[in-house]
């Protein structure tokens, strides 16, 4: 079916390089390697850009790319994991602690602790709010499998944030006690 | 379990691209595109430059190989005619010194 969607690249930048680049920083765990493959992402756009046949189909395709590439750099590197966001506030001075509750702070470093393919279906169901049959599209895996790590990735995480609110806790009534 | 999700859907908000992404992307994309690259120009300048330098080298071997040969032939010649001439001398002294024995 022939389609009329002209498509521009700069729009497309401009439209989609927040997804990208949060979806590659919270895969890689590393801001400037987000920046490099959201980067590249967007050039792999420019030379297949005559094969996107609507503004739909740029967005899926890009999310796609941008979780592909990820998991490509995170083999090349090893992750370490709740170090790697202590670094990352550290070499480029932005607090992940500035968020409305201690829990959301928390929330996203405890995200880079968990395996890879929970991390990717989190990612896609709460920052993009895909439904796992979107998710299954989007990573080209089975909706089955899809589920299973999203169940998985969500009690992970719930213990390990009840874990550390206990722990928030406990230091807030010792400061108020002290 | 709804809340904890809520939660999580506010932690996981997209954050804002660094300002610098899209202005590198697009000198990225600059540079990649056939012809705009100094870059490409640069290295088109310094593959002629040795096209011509190593063209140059073989014409000048060339040359030098035939004037070599041609001096090496003249030296040959030159012996020939040195050898030639004294053999005739050395075939008119015997033709004299046995006109004089006999």
């Amino acid at each position: 079916m022939a389609h009329d969607w002209q498509p521009d690249f700069e729009q497309l930048v401009d439209e989609h390089q927040s997804m990208v680049f949060s979806l590659a920083w919270r895969m890689t765990g590393d801001r400037g390697l987000a920046e490099e493959i959201a980067q590249d992402v967007f050039l792999e756009l420019d030379r297949h850009l005559g094969k996107i046949e609507s503004a739909a189909h740029a967005c899926f395709w890009l999310r796609r790319v941008a979780m592909s590439r990820s998991a490509d750099a995170l083999r090349r590197r090893v992750v370490r994991g709740l170090d790697l966001w202590v670094e990352m506030e550290e070499h480029h001075g932005i607090s992940v602690v500035e968020r409305a509750s201690p829990l959301g702070a928390r929330l996203e470093q405890l995200l880079a602790t968990l395996p890879e393919s929970q991390r990717a279906v989190l990612v896609l169901r709460y920052q993009e709010d895909l439904t796992p049959e979107e998710i299954a599209a989007t990573l080209q895996a089975p909706v089955a499998t899809v589920k299973s790590n999203l169940q998985r990735g969500l009690k992970l995480l719930r213990v390990k944030a009840a874990d550390h609110l206990k722990e928030y806790i406990r230091q807030k009534e010792y400061v108020r006690g002290v | 379990m709804e809340e904890f999700e809520q939660e999580l859907r506010q932690a996981f908000e997209r954050r804002p691209a660094p300002s610098s992404l899209k202005h590198r992307l697009m000198e990225r994309r600059h540079a990649r595109q056939p012809g705009n690259s100094v870059f490409h120009w640069q290295r088109l300048a310094a593959a002629t430059l040795l096209t011509a330098a190593l063209g140059g080298g073989v014409v000048l071997h060339q040359r030098e190989e035939q004037r070599e040969g041609e001096a090496a032939r003249q030296q040959v010649l030159t012996a020939l005619r040195i050898t030639s001439h004294a053999l005739n001398h050395m075939n008119t002294q015997l033709a004299a010194h046995g006109r004089a024995q006999r």
